[in-house]
C-alpha cells in the first residue's frame, strides 16, 4: 500500500503543537511505516507539495501565512488546525485590541527586552500584518479540528490513526482540550 | 405540600408544586446543564444551558424558572436541545475573549466544562474581539470583563447572600457589562466588604482572588479539608484546599445551606496568609537581649524548674487563647488547675466573655438556651443593632443584618452611642448620650414593652392602663437623652414584630448588667427562635463557650499583682490588649508558646517555645450559641512544633504529676438546656449601675 502524503505548516504560533506531536516519542517510527512526511518544519522542502493530509499550527496574522494557509488547502485533500491558535485564533489574537501600528510599536520599540533605541520598525522586509488575527477558517475551509494549547500527543496520533482509517475524525470530549 | 408527577426523559418524576422542571430534575438525579442558576439565589434563566422541550408547547422553556406542572412530559437531551446549547456556548466564546491557556481558572471553569462537554471543537461565528477591560483596582479581586458570560451569578450572591448590593449591571447587549456601585472600579466601591463571595460564584475567570490564582485547579490539589473559622463568634465552615503543603484556595459553603455558605474577607484569606507569617520553629532561651537555640529537653527543664518555684509561693498563673479547642482548654486546665493547684488560669478576651457568662448566668439557670444560631438573623422581621459594628466584630454577621434588611424587609434598629454601621437602611437610628450598653436604658425599654402589651390585654381600664408604659417610655428618652417620638417609633417597630432578634456589641457584652438587659429586653419582646433567645452576640472568639467553661476566671486577676511565672498559649491571632500585654511583661519568667515569630509576647518572653498555628491543630470549638464544631487539621506541622498537650505533657512527667486522659466537656451539656425559649423569664437587675 502507498503511504499517506503529510504536510505540515507552522503559522502564527510557537512551536508547542509541532512539540507535542514529536513527544509521540517511538510511536513516531510506526507512524512513518505509513506516512510520508514531505513538508514541515522538521523536513526540509521549499514548497507545499501535493498530499492526502495538510495540517496547519498556527493562526492567520500576517500575508504570508495567509499566502501558505491557502497553499496548504490547494494541495491538500484533508485539513487539519492543529491547536488553539488555528482553532479559535489564541494567544495572537491579544494583538486585536489594538491597531496594527501599536502591535508593531509595542513588539518593536516598546517592550522591556528590545534595544532599539532609533525606534525602527521594519518595514518592506516584514510580511504585511492582517488587521487582526483570526483563525484559518477565516480563510480556509477545515475539515477536522484539533484544539488545545497544545493539544495532547496522544490526540494528534489517535488524528492520524482515525484518518488513516479513512475516517474524518471528530475529537471526543475526554481528549478535548483548551488549555 | 402537594405532590406532583411529571415524566422527564421517559422517567417519572415525583416533585413538590412550587418546584422548577429544574428542581425536580435534580431530585430524580436527572442531568441538566446549567451556567447562571446556582441553588439558593434566585434563579434568572439568562445563560439558557438549561433549556428543555415540553410536550404540547412549541417554545424551548428554561427549566430553572420553568414551574413544573402535574402531568407535565419534559425532554431533556434532543439533538435539537444539544445543538442549542452548543450554539449558545459558542456565541458566548465569540462574544468575549475566552483564552485558556492564561486563565487561571482553566480546568474549573464550568463554561470550558459545559463546551468540552458539547464537543466545542471550533467556533462557527466570528469572534468580535471587543476591548474588554481588566479591572485589576481591587487589593484582593481581579474582574476581567472579558471573561465574562454576564451570568450575574456574582450579582446575585453579592445582593442576596452577601448583602452588600456593590455588583450590578450596566449596559446592553453585547456591551453589558458587571459594574460596582454606581459605575466605579471594584477597587474603589463604597460598598464591597471584600468578602470574594462573588469570586466563589463565579463559573468562569472572570472575578478572580489573586491569592489563589495559578495556586492550582481544584483538581490540582491533593486534599479538600472541611474545617472551622476561629477568627469570630459565628466560626463559619470551609473547605481549605491544600496542594503540595501550601493553601490552594478557600471557599465557604455553597450558597445553598441555611446560612448562605457565606466567608467574611478575614475567613477567606487569614488561611493563606497565616501560612505565610515566620514561624518559631525551635524552643529557644532567653540569654541577656537576645535567644539562643535550645532543645526541648533543656527548654522544658527550665519552665518545670521556673514553675514549680513559683507554684511554692502561690505566684504563678497560666493564660491561654480562647481560640484554643476545647480538648487543648481540657489539658490546660487538668494541668494548671487540677494538678498543679493554679488558680490563676484566664484568656484574653476575657473580659468581654466574662461579661456573657454573668450576664448570661441567670437565664442559664432557668435551663433555657440564651442565644440562637447567628444566622437566624435572617428569619428575623425586626434586627436590633445594640451598639455592635458587625462589618469590624464579624463581618458574616453584618451580612445577615443587611440581607434581613433589604431582601427579608425585615425592620433594622440601630442603637449606640457610636456612628451607625447600618446607615441608609436603618428604620430607627437612636444615638445615645449616655455609653452603650448601659443597662438602665434597656431595662426601660424593657419594662415599656411589657408594660405596653399588658395594657393592650387590659384594655377595658381605658387610658390607666398606658400609664406604666408612658412613665415607662419617659424615663427611657430620658435616660437615652433622645425625643419620645423616636423612642415610640422604636417600640412600635419591635411590637409589629414577630421574631425581633438583638445584636450585642462589645460595649453592651462587657457588662453582665448589660448583657442580662438586653435578654431581658428580648424576652419582653418575644426574641424567641426554636434554638434560644433571640440574641446574638458578638465575641471574638471562636471558642467561646469552651473557653468560658474550662479557663475563664472568676475575676480578673492579670495586672492586679506581679507574678513570678506566666505561661501563656497564643494562637498569633488576635492581637493581646495593651494592658495584658503590659501585665504580662511585668511577670519575672514568662513563658511564651505561640506560632508566630512577629508578636509582641515574642520579646517578653524568657522561654519561646514553638506552637502549631490553627490551621495546624484538630479538635472541637464551641460557638457562643452551643454548637459544637470540628476544627481539622487543614497542614501538618513542620519540624519540631509540639502540640500544646505534648508540651504540658513532659512539663508534667518533669514535675512527676500526672495528667491521666483530660476530656474535653461536650458544650450540649454546658447549658443544660431543657425548657424552650419561648417559656424564658425576664430577670430583676438587683442593682442598676447610673
Amino acid at each position: 500500500m502507498a503511504k499517506v502524503k503529510l504536510a505540515t505548516v507552522w503559522l502564527e504560533a510557537c512551536a508547542g503543537c509541532h512539540m507535542s506531536f514529536l513527544d509521540i516519542d517511538d510511536k513516531i517510527v510506526g507512524l512513518l511505516d505509513k506516512v510520508d512526511i514531505l513538508y514541515s518544519p522538521v523536513v526540509d522542502a521549499k514548497e507545499i507539495p501535493k498530499v492526502d493530509v495538510g495540517v496547519i499550527s498556527g493562526g492567520l496574522g500576517n500575508e504570508e501565512e495567509l499566502h501558505l494557509a491557502k497553499k496548504m488547502r490547494e494541495q491538500c485533500d484533508i485539513l487539519v488546525a492543529w491547536g488553539d491558535c488555528a482553532v479559535f485564533g489564541g494567544i495572537n489574537s491579544m494583538r486585536n485590541f489594538m491597531s496594527c501600528a501599536e502591535a508593531l510599536q509595542e513588539g518593536y520599540v516598546n517592550t522591556p527586552s528590545t534595544v532599539n533605541p532609533e525606534g525602527v520598525i521594519p518595514g518592506e522586509d516584514i510580511p504585511a500584518l492582517l488587521p487582526k488575527a483570526v483563525p484559518i477558517d477565516y480563510a480556509v475551509k477545515v475539515d477536522v479540528y484539533v484544539p488545545g494549547c497544545p493539544p495532547d500527543p496522544e490526540t494528534i496520533l489517535w488524528v492520524f490513526q482515525e484518518l488513516l482509517e479513512g475516517r474524518i475524525p471528530k475529537v471526543p470530549t475526554d481528549m478535548m482540550r483548551y488549555d | 405540600m402537594k405532590e406532583i408527577t411529571l415524566t422527564i426523559d421517559g422517567k417519572q418524576c415525583k416533585g413538590e408544586h412550587g418546584d422548577t422542571i429544574l428542581i425536580v430534575a435534580r431530585k430524580n438525579d436527572i442531568y441538566i446543564p446549567t451556567l447562571c442558576y446556582l441553588e439558593g439565589l434566585t434563579p434568572i434563566g439568562s445563560c439558557r444551558m438549561c433549556v428543555v422541550e415540553v410536550e404540547n408547547n412549541s417554545k424551548l422553556l428554561t427549566a430553572c424558572t420553568t414551574p413544573a406542572k402535574d402531568g407535565m412530559v419534559v425532554h431533556t437531551q434532543t439533538e435539537t436541545l444539544f445543538n442549542y446549547r452548543k450554539q449558545m456556548l459558542e456565541l458566548l466564546f465569540a462574544g468575549r475573549n475566552h483564552f485558556c491557556m492564561y486563565c487561571s481558572q482553566s480546568g474549573d471553569c464550568e463554561l470550558q466544562r459545559l463546551a468540552i462537554e458539547h464537543g466545542m471543537d471550533h467556533v462557527r461565528y466570528p469572534f468580535l474581539y471587543s476591548d474588554f477591560e481588566n479591572d485589576a483596582t481591587h487589593p484582593d479581586l481581579q474582574l476581567d470583563h472579558n471573561r465574562c458570560i454576564l451570568c450575574q451569578r456574582c450579582i446575585r450572591v453579592c445582593a442576596e447572600k452577601v448583602g452588600a448590593h456593590t455588583l450590578d449591571l450596566k449596559d446592553r447587549g453585547w456591551n453589558a457589562k458587571v459594574t460596582s456601585d454606581l459605575g466605579s472600579k471594584l477597587g474603589l466601591s463604597d460598598t464591597c466588604v471584600n468578602c470574594g463571595a462573588c469570586a466563589q460564584v463565579c463559573p468562569t475567570g472572570t472575578i478572580t482572588i489573586r491569592e489563589f490564582a495559578y495556586r492550582g485547579r481544584r483538581s490540582d490539589c491533593d486534599d479538600v479539608v472541611e474545617s472551622v473559622c476561629p477568627l469570630c463568634a459565628v466560626g463559619c465552615k470551609f473547605s481549605g484546599y491544600v496542594r503540595t503543603g501550601s493553601i490552594a484556595r478557600v471557599e465557604g459553603l455553597g450558597t445553598e445551606e441555611h446560612d448562605g455558605g457565606q466567608l467574611c474577607y478575614k475567613g477567606r484569606l487569614e488561611l493563606p496568609r497565616s501560612t505565610e507569617r515566620d514561624r518559631i520553629h525551635v524552643p529557644m532561651i532567653r540569654e541577656g537581649a537576645h535567644y539562643r537555640e535550645a532543645s526541648w529537653e533543656e527548654a522544658l527543664g527550665l519552665v518545670a524548674e521556673q514553675f514549680s518555684r513559683a507554684t511554692k509561693k502561690d505566684n504563678a498563673g497560666a493564660l491561654v487563647s480562647s481560640l484554643c479547642t476545647d480538648e487543648e482548654l481540657a489539658v490546660f486546665s487538668r494541668f494548671f488547675r487540677d494538678a498543679m493547684g493554679i488558680k490563676r488560669l484566664d484568656t484574653f478576651d476575657a473580659d468581654l466573655l466574662r461579661g456573657f457568662r454573668d450576664g448570661f448566668e441567670p437565664f442559664r439557670k432557668q435551663g433555657v438556651r440564651p442565644f440562637t444560631a447567628a444566622h437566624n438573623i435572617l428569619e428575623s422581621d425586626c434586627i436590633v443593632n445594640l451598639s455592635a459594628n458587625p462589618d469590624e466584630e464579624a463581618p458574616v454577621i453584618a451580612s445577615y443584618v443587611r440581607v434581613g434588611t433589604l431582601k427579608n424587609e425585615a425592620s433594622l434598629v440601630n442603637i449606640s452611642c457610636r456612628g451607625n454601621p447600618f446607615e441608609g437602611i436603618t428604620d430607627v437610628d437612636l444615638r445615645l448620650k449616655q455609653p452603650c450598653g448601659d443597662a438602665a436604658l434597656l431595662s426601660e425599654l424593657a419594662r415599656t414593652i411589657t408594660s405596653l402589651k399588658l395594657a393592650e390585654d387590659d384594655i377595658g381600664k381605658g387610658t390607666e392602663a398606658l400609664n406604666d408604659y408612658r412613665d415607662a417610655l419617659t424615663k427611657a428618652a430620658e435616660f437615652a437623652g433622645v425625643e419620645i417620638d423616636k423612642l415610640e417609633k422604636l417600640i412600635h417597630c419591635l411590637m409589629a414584630s414577630k421574631k425581633p432578634v438583638f445584636v450585642l456589641g462589645r460595649d453592651v457584652s462587657t457588662n453582665p448588667e448589660g448583657v442580662t438587659a438586653a435578654i431581658n429586653l428580648a424576652i419582653a419582646s418575644g426574641a424567641f427562635f426554636d434554638d434560644g433567645i433571640g440574641v446574638v452576640p458578638l465575641v471574638s472568639s471562636g471558642n467561646s463557650l469552651g473557653t468560658i467553661n474550662t479557663v475563664l476566671a472568676d475575676k480578673a486577676w492579670l495586672g492586679k499583682e506581679d507574678l513570678d511565672f506566666l505561661y501563656v498559649f497564643s494562637t498569633g491571632l488576635i492581637p493581646e490588649d495593651e494592658e495584658s500585654l503590659a501585665a504580662i511583661s511585668r511577670t519575672r519568667f514568662v513563658v511564651v508558646q505561640s506560632p508566630y515569630m512577629a508578636h509582641p509576647l515574642v520579646n517578653m518572653a524568657d522561654v519561646l517555645l514553638p506552637a502549631p498555628a490553627w490551621y495546624e491543630r484538630s479538635g472541637h470549638f464551641c460557638t457562643i450559641e452551643g454548637e459544637r464544631r470540628k476544627l481539622n487539621v487543614i497542614v501538618s506541622p513542620q519540624g519540631e512544633i509540639r502540640s500544646l498537650s505534648s508540651v504540658l505533657g513532659d512539663v508534667a512527667k518533669n514535675l512527676d504529676v500526672s495528667l491521666g486522659k483530660p476530656e474535653a466537656a461536650p458544650c450540649e451539656q454546658i447549658y443544660e438546656s431543657h425548657i424552650a425559649p419561648n417559656k424564658a423569664k425576664m430577670v430583676e437587675l438587683e442593682e442598676v449601675s447610673r
